[in-house]
C-alpha cells in the first residue's frame, strides 16, 4: 500500500518524462508518445486499487488538504479512464491535426507531440481535484485543468475555428475563474478557514460570521456556483459551449465534455455539501433547481435544430448537466437509501462511456470522411457496421432507453426528484427527455435509413475497436447492474 | 481609521470595474486586462480578510498563501492567453471580439 | 486621520517634482548642444523608433521572450516564503522542505530545457 498522492505524482512525472523525450529524441515517432502515455496511465489505473489514506495517527500536513475517500478514488479512476480514451482518440485524429499544423514533408509529426502528453497534466489536475478538500488545493487543481485546456482547445493553430474556440474558452474560462475565486475569498473571509471540514465545523457555531451574515454567505455561494456553472455548462453560463465544442479538436471536445464536467460536479458537491443542512439551504436549493430546470429545457430544445453532430452533442452535454444539477439539488431533501453521491457517480460513469464512444466515432468519421455534419453519417451502417453499431448503443443510452446506463442514471435522478417533490422540474425534465429521443434518434435514422453519397468505408485500428467495445460493454453492464457503483458510496 | 469594510468596498469596486470591462470592451487585450483586475480584486479582499481576522494576534496567513497561488496562476493564464491571442492575430489580423464570428448558430 | 496620509502626499510631491526637474534639466542642457543629427534623434540604446507607422508591428519574438520571462519570474513568489521558513525546518530536522523545493526547481529546469530545445530563446533565425 502506498499513499494515494503518489498517483498524481506518477502522472505528472510521466508527463514530464514524455515532454523531455518528445523534445530531445527527434527520431521518435510522435504516436509513440501517446502509446507510452496510454501504457503509463493503465499502470496508474491498476495501482489505484493499492493506495491508502493516512495511517492511524499520521497527521502529515498533506492530509489536511487531500482527501482519500470513495468519492476521491472513484473520480481518480474516472479521470484516468477518460484520459486513456482521449489519448487513443488523439491517435485516430492525427491526420486532421497534421493538416492544420502546417506539417512539412520532412517532419510529418512536427508540433503534434504536445497534443499527446498535455492531456496527462490535465489528468493530474482532475485527479487532484477529486481529492482536494481545501480551498487552495481546489483552486490550484481547477486551474491546472483549465489552463491546459486553453492550450489544447486552441491547439490547431492553422485552423481559425480552433483558435476562435480557444479565445472564447480563454475569456469565459478566465471570467469564471474570477467569479469562483471571488466566491472562495468571501467564504474564507466569513469562516476564517481554508479547509472545507473546518468551514463545515464553523457552520455549527452560532458566533461564526457565516451564521450571522447569511446574505454574505449566499453571495459567496452564488459566486462559486456561477464559476462552476461555466465549467459544467449550466444555463445561463452555457454560451461558450457550442462554439468551443465545435472549434476544438474532437478528442479535446470529448475531454472537455466529460472531464471538465465531472470535475465541476465533484468540486461543487464538496464545497456545497455542508450548506445543504443549514439555514441557507432553502435559497441555495432554489437557486440550483432554477438553473437545473433552465439547463434541461434549453439544452434539449436547442439540440433539436442542430445539423452539426458536434454542436448537437454540445447541447446534449448541456442538458445532461441539468440532470446532474437536479440530483445535486436533491441533496438536502432526499431520504432514499441511495445517496446523491452515488447517483451522481452512476450518472457520470454512464455519461463518460456514451459520450466518449460518440466522440470516438466522430474522430474516425472526421479523419476519414472529412466532415462533422450529420449528413456525413448518412449510410454509416454500410460504410462500417461496427461504427454504426457502437454509435447506436451510445445514442440510445444518451436518449435513455431502458437497459442502458443512460436510463438507469436518469431513473435514479427522477426517483430522487419525486421523493423531494420537485414536480415542476420533473415536468420540464420529461419534456427534455422527449426532445432528446427525437434528436438522438435523428442520428440513428441517418446512419441506418439514409443512403451514403459514396461507398467509401471507414478503417478502424484494433486499439480503437477494443476501446469502443469496452465502453459499450460498460454502458450495458451499468444499465443492468448498477449496484457496484451505488454500493461504493453507500454509507 | 480604515476598516475591513473600506477594503471590501474597494475590492468590490475593482471587481465590478473588471466585470464591466469584460462585458463592454471589444478588444481582446483590454478584456484580458479586465479579467486580471477581477483576480486582483479577489487578492485585495483576501489580504484584507487575512489582516483583520487575527489568529493568536497574528494575521490569518492561510488567506495570504492563497494570494500567492492566485498571482502565479494568473501569470500562467496570461502567458497562455497572450500566446493564443497572438496566434489568432496572426491568423486573422484582428483582436476585436466583433470579428470572431466564424461559427454561427 | 489626515496626518496619516502626509507621507503619501510628500511622496507624490517628490515623484512629480523629480519628473518635472529631470525634464527641465534635459531641456536646459539640450539647448547647449545646438546641432542635431540623425544619430542623436534615434532612440537611446533600445526601444521603438520615434518616427514611422503609428502602430508598429513587433516581432513575435518579443512576446515569446516576455511570456517566458513572466512564467519563470513569477515562480520566485514561492521561493521567498520558503526561504524565510527554511531555517526553522532545518533546525527541526525536517528535510522535506529542502527536497520539495528541489523538485519544484527541477520541474522549472525541465521546462527551461524544453523551451531551449524548441528554440524559444533563439533570437536570430
Amino acid at each position: 500500500m502506498m499513499p494515494a498522492y503518489y498517483l498524481e505524482a506518477a502522472v505528472v512525472i510521466l508527463g514530464l518524462v514524455l515532454m523531455v523525450m518528445e523534445a530531445f529524441v527527434e527520431k521518435a515517432d510522435k504516436s509513440l508518445i501517446a502509446k507510452m502515455g496510454i501504457v503509463g496511465l493503465l499502470v496508474v489505473l491498476v495501482s489505484l486499487f493499492f493506495v491508502s489514506g493516512p495511517a492511524e495517527g499520521d497527521d502529515a500536513p498533506i492530509w489536511s488538504f487531500y482527501a482519500v475517500d470513495p468519492m476521491a478514488l472513484f473520480y481518480k479512476g474516472f479521470a484516468l479512464v477518460t484520459t486513456i480514451l482521449v489519448l487513443i482518440m488523439s491517435l485516430d485524429y492525427r491526420s486532421v491535426l497534421q493538416h492544420y499544423m502546417g506539417a512539412d514533408q520532412e517532419k510529418p509529426g512536427a508540433g503534434i507531440g504536445e497534443f499527446h502528453y498535455l492531456p496527462l497534466f490535465t489528468c493530474a489536475g482532475l485527479m487532484w481535484m477529486a481529492s482536494a478538500k481545501d480551498i487552495v488545493s481546489i483552486f490550484v487543481a481547477l486551474e491546472l485543468v483549465t489552463i491546459s485546456f486553453y492550450v489544447l482547445v486552441a491547439f490547431m493553430r492553422r485552423n481559425v475555428g480552433s483558435l476562435e474556440a480557444g479565445v472564447k474558452y480563454l475569456i469565459l474560462g478566465a471570467l469564471s475563474t474570477g467569479f469562483f475565486v471571488y466566491g472562495l475569498t468571501w467564504l474564507f473571509g466569513l469562516s476564517g478557514e481554508t479547509e472545507l471540514s473546518k468551514i463545515a465545523a464553523a457552520l455549527g457555531n452560532d458566533d461564526s460570521a457565516m451564521v450571522r451574515y447569511p446574505k454574505a454567505l449566499l453571495f459567496s455561494l452564488a459566486m462559486i456556483l456561477v464559476g462552476l456553472g461555466f465549467k459544467i455548462a449550466a444555463v445561463p453560463f452555457q454560451i461558450w459551449v457550442p462554439d468551443v465544442y465545435q472549434g476544438a479538436p474532437t478528442p479535446i471536445t470529448a475531454f472537455l465534455s466529460v472531464g471538465s464536467k465531472a470535475a465541476g460536479f465533484v468540486v461543487g458537491y464538496r464545497i456545497m455539501e455542508p450548506f445543504f443542512a443549514n439555514h441557507v439551504a432553502p435559497q441555495l436549493v432554489t437557486l440550483i433547481l432554477a438553473i437545473s430546470g433552465a439547463t434541461i429545457l434549453l439544452g434539449n430544445l436547442a439540440a433539436v435544430a442542430q445539423e452539426n453532430f458536434k454542436r448537437l452533442l454540445a447541447y446534449s452535454s448541456i442538458s445532461h448537466a441539468g440532470f446532474l444539477l437536479l440530483a445535486l439539488g436533491c441533496s438536502s431533501s432526499t431520504t432514499s437509501p441511495v445517496n446523491v453521491e452515488g447517483v451522481m457517480a452512476l450518472y457520470l460513469g454512464g455519461y463518460l462511456a456514451m459520450t466518449l464512444v460518440a466522440f470516438h466515432v466522430m474522430c474516425l468519421v472526421r479523419a476519414q470522411l472529412g466532415s462533422e455534419d450529420l449528413s456525413a453519417y448518412k449510410g454509416l451502417s454500410k460504410r462500417s457496421p461496427f461504427l454504426a453499431g457502437v454509435l447506436l448503443v451510445a445514442m440510445i443510452s444518451l436518449a435513455g432507453v431502458p437497459f442502458t446506463a443512460g436510463f438507469i442514471g436518469k431513473m435514479y435522478v427522477f426517483l430522487m426528484a419525486l421523493q423531494s417533490r420537485y414536480f415542476v422540474i420533473i415536468a420540464l425534465a420529461v419534456v427534455g427527455v422527449g426532445a432528446g429521443f427525437y434528436y438522438y434518434l435523428k442520428v440513428v435514422r441517418a446512419m441506418y435509413w439514409d443512403d451514403a453519397a459514396d461507398d467509401q468505408s471507414v478503417q478502424i485500428s484494433t486499439l480503437s475497436k477494443v476501446a469502443m467495445l469496452t465502453m459499450v460493454a460498460l454502458i450495458v453492464i451499468l444499465g443492468i447492474y448498477p449496484t457496484p457503483i451505488l454500493n461504493l458510496f453507500a454509507a | 481609521m480604515i476598516t475591513l469594510n473600506h477594503y471590501l468596498f474597494v475590492s468590490g469596486l475593482l471587481f465590478a470595474l473588471g466585470l464591466s470591462g469584460v462585458i463592454l470592451r471589444r478588444s481582446l487585450i483590454v478584456i484580458f486586462m479586465s479579467l486580471e483586475m477581477m483576480l486582483s480584486a479577489a487578492n485585495l479582499s483576501l489580504v484584507a480578510f487575512s489582516r483583520f481576522h487575527l489568529v493568536d494576534g497574528l494575521p490569518n496567513y492561510n488567506g495570504q498563501a492563497l494570494v500567492f497561488f492566485i498571482i502565479t496562476v494568473a501569470a500562467a493564464e496570461v502567458a497562455v492567453g497572450l500566446a493564443i491571442i497572438v496566434a489568432l492575430f496572426r491568423a486573422r489580423q484582428t483582436t476585436s471580439v466583433d470579428d470572431i464570428t466564424s461559427m454561427k448558430y | 486621520m489626515n496626518t496619516d496620509y502626509l507621507p503619501i502626499l510628500v511622496q507624490f510631491l517628490i515623484a512629480g517634482g523629480f519628473a518635472a526637474v529631470t525634464l527641465l534639466i534635459s531641456v536646459v542642457l539640450g539647448k547647449t548642444a545646438q546641432q542635431r543629427s540623425e544619430v542623436k534623434d534615434q532612440a537611446y540604446e533600445c526601444g521603438m523608433l520615434p518616427i514611422g507607422e503609428t502602430q508598429p508591428r513587433f516581432s513575435v519574438k518579443f512576446y515569446l521572450v516576455a511570456m517566458l520571462f513572466v512564467i519563470f519570474d513569477i515562480e520566485v513568489v514561492f521561493l521567498y516564503p520558503w526561504a524565510v521558513s527554511f531555517q526553522e525546518f532545518v533546525r527541526d530536522g525536517v528535510w522535506v522542505a529542502f527536497y520539495s523545493m528541489l523538485g519544484f526547481v527541477g520541474i522549472l529546469f525541465l521546462a527551461y530545457l524544453y523551451a531551449l530545445k524548441k528554440g524559444a530563446l533563439r533570437w536570430s533565425d
